[in-house]
């Protein structure tokens, strides 16, 4: 079902990754500090959370349906992790496992309401975006162990440090996984059962039911897997953000949510690509990290980000009308 | 007799600080209006805290048990899921009044949510004592009393540590030199107040020593500081405050980095734990902070405390930080409500904020505010 492109050029994602080039120029010529390899690093350190949660609600929002309970579920399972790890002594690696669990978890139950119980998507996700951060505010602020304390190993999987303090080299490995889950991601949606399925019911549910698709069974499953999404977003989250503090994580979501959507995930369902997610939510980055180094006052910088938000689905909306003449 | 022995030692605690440990303020002692009270009956009063989420909170509500086992009253302490649920609070709020209690203490999430409660009971007569944030137009007759940190003066008690650290470097410098603050917003009272004293007495330590100040970014800030004698072009020092979008950890990183990573930068303030936290989380990757400002750290100053603020105060990356006393707020917060409900005029007891650095975490008039 994946709409013909003409050429390269007037692919939305091609367009986008020059917008993620231009932004970079932009803010390198006019600030020298923008330029260090310590700003790319911060950059990349934000954007793996962001990008997990982002790899995860693009299936969702590919079946016009969505997910709101990715930025308080985030904060709520690694919560939860947190304080299995400094109040029961567990291990971090069965901490991250059970990130991924309570995503998994989560995952099904949005997907049960929705595609079982025919719940509209926003309302379904909703109340399991109020659930989780009332769970999540049930505990009190927990750090992860820090880089040099014990159990601190789990940072290395994001950014390698070799040597400490100012000697120290950092490498954003980070990327490397990142590049890799969005390749394997944009592999499941256009060449497994599971991907086209998922296009499908976007695209028209009730056909793809009547050509005997078990549509409720893999509308479960496009939320399960963005749950399990969620899940590593979490222990990314864990590893960049010194105390995690319950009853946050209510807006984290729209980052993610308008990184898909600066990607080219059709906003009525259908269409998308976790290629164009990656580039989508590197826009976001930029901007969020980009305008402070210019001198731009966080109000400016929401309403640009803003701007940008609705340039993009502008575009969409247009070739979409384009395409049907 | 634990509990007893905790408490003399903190109001003792508070004395003493009050006189010699750097002083936040060094007027009479404020409790001392509370000598000898005991409640006249067993009152209940409802205590509304912004939110049990940090180990703030949990301090503030030890303080309360401690007050109300030593006065023979009992408190029930509610609050919302989080600090931004104002709406929440504000029903609480009015289901608390609807019973009729005998006073009411309140940390005010929003202080503008909460004027119309507060007119109810001005008019039912339930006495109001705030604690933590004070509500600065209160309506006539609500609020009796006000327990909070006088965080004009927390604020400059960072500025007189940071300057004494970097005083030779200001001194000695070629150029123009940058002191970074991040407020997570620029819209509560006690972060307004706090950013602003921390600027204030940053300003008058500066000229004092014969240097022209401007104060650039956001602009709440720096039309608040009326004392800056200088444009951004061609001061010695420029303090640049920066206010992210969301008070998040990540977002005052980025405000951080973008300060931080100017080469003229020589010392920032984070004025509450977020912005302190992502003051840190900016120089994982910089690592520029330190305490020798003479070698070209940076000097770095937190605000409040937590495990990540205390570890980077014993190990050198923060220079200290200043912290408030929450458990004394919610201690003062019960014995100011019992003597207002006795029917005696209550006056506010402000609570001191402290200096501390890797020398003093451990002693015992600072240990007990120290929070994870």
């Amino acid at each position: 079902m994946t709409k013909k492109r003409k050429s390269v050029l007037s692919d939305q994602r091609f367009i986008v990754l020059l917008v993620v080039i231009a932004l970079t120029a932009i803010f390198s010529v006019m600030s020298k500090e923008f330029r260090q390899y310590n700003t790319l690093l911060s950059l990349l350190d934000f954007s793996y959370y962001d990008l997990l949660m982002a790899i995860g609600v693009t299936f969702p929002l590919i079946t016009a349906g969505v997910d709101l309970s990715i930025g308080t579920g985030m904060v709520c399972y690694a919560l939860i992790g947190g304080s299995l790890i400094r109040n029961y002594g567990c291990p971090v690696i069965i901490a991250m496992l059970v990130c991924v669990l309570l995503g998994v978890v989560i995952g099904t139950l949005n997907g049960v309401l929705i595609g079982v119980m025919n719940l509209p998507p926003f309302l379904a996700t909703l109340c399991s975006c109020m659930i989780t951060r009332g769970i999540g505010s049930l505990f009190s602020a927990t750090p992860w162990p820090g880089l040099t304390q014990e159990g601190g190993w789990f940072h290395s999987i994001y950014k390698l440090t070799i040597g400490s303090g100012r000697s120290a080299d950092r490498y954003p490995i980070g990327f490397l996984w990142m590049v890799l889950l969005v390749l394997l991601m944009e592999f499941v949606l256009n060449h497994t059962k599971f991907g086209r399925y998922t296009i499908a019911i976007g695209s028209n549910k009730e056909a793809a039911a009547l050509s005997g698709i078990n549509v409720k069974f893999y509308h479960v499953m496009v939320y399960v897997v963005c749950g399990l999404f969620v899940g590593l977003a979490a222990t990314a989250y864990a590893a960049v953000t010194p105390t995690v503090q319950p009853g946050t994580g209510a807006g984290l979501e729209m980052d993610a949510i308008g990184g898909v959507f600066v990607g080219g995930v059709a906003a009525s369902g259908g269409y998308g690509s976790v290629l164009g997610t990656f580039v989508g939510i590197y826009v976001i980055m930029l901007l969020k990290t980009g305008l402070p180094y210019i001198g731009l006052q966080a109000n400016w910088q929401q309403i640009i980000t803003g701007i940008v938000l609705i340039v993009a689905v502008l575009i969409d909306i247009l070739k979409e009308k384009k395409g049907a003449h | 007799m634990t509990i007893k022995k905790l408490i003399a030692l903190g109001i003792s605690a508070t004395m003493v600080a009050g006189m010699a440990v750097t002083p936040v303020f060094a007027e009479e002692d404020p409790a001392a209006q509370f000598d000898g009270l005991t409640a006249n009956e067993a009152y209940e009063f409802p205590m509304m805290v912004k939110s049990f989420q940090s180990t703030y909170w949990q301090a503030a509500v030890k303080g309360m048990e401690m007050a109300a086992e030593e006065l023979g009253v009992t408190f029930k302490a509610q609050g919302p899921n989080s600090e931004s649920d104002i709406a929440d609070q504000v029903n609480m709020i009015n289901t608390a009044i609807a019973a009729g209690p005998v006073g009411l203490g309140l940390a005010a999430c929003d202080t503008s949510s909460v004027l119309e409660a507060l007119q109810t009971c001005a008019d039912k007569g339930i006495p109001v004592v705030t604690f933590d944030t004070g509500v600065a137009d209160a309506p006539e007759g609500s609020v009796v009393a006000e327990v909070c940190t006088d965080n004009a003066q927390a604020g400059s008690v960072a500025a007189e540590n940071m300057y004494a650290a970097i005083k030779d470097v200001v001194a000695n410098a070629e150029g123009q030199v940058i002191i970074g603050e991040i407020n997570q917003d620029a819209t509560a009272l006690n972060i307004q107040q706090r950013g602003g004293g921390f600027i204030n007495k940053m300003i008058e330590l500066l000229q004092a020593d014969g240097k022209t100040v401007a104060v650039a970014g956001n602009e709440f800030y720096v039309n608040a500081a009326t004392t800056a004698d200088a444009t951004e072009a061609d001061a010695d020092v420029v303090i640049q405050v920066a206010v992210p979008a969301q008070t998040t950890v990540e977002l005052c990183s980025t405000e951080a980095q973008a300060i931080l990573s100017k080469e003229n930068c020589i010392a920032i303030f984070g004025s509450n734990q977020t912005a302190a936290e992502g003051v840190l989380a900016a120089n994982s990757n910089l690592n520029v902070l330190g305490s020798d400002a003479a070698a070209g750290d940076v000097i770095g100053v937190g605000f409040d405390a937590g495990s990540i603020i205390k570890a980077a105060v014993q190990d050198g990356t923060f220079l200290g930080a200043v912290t408030q006393s929450p458990l004394m707020m919610g201690y003062y917060a019960i014995y100011a409500l019992t003597a207002a409900a006795n029917g005696a005029e209550v006056s506010d007891v402000p609570t001191a904020g402290y200096w501390y650095d890797a020398t003093n975490m451990e002693d015992e008039t600072i240990a007990p505010n120290l929070y994870d």
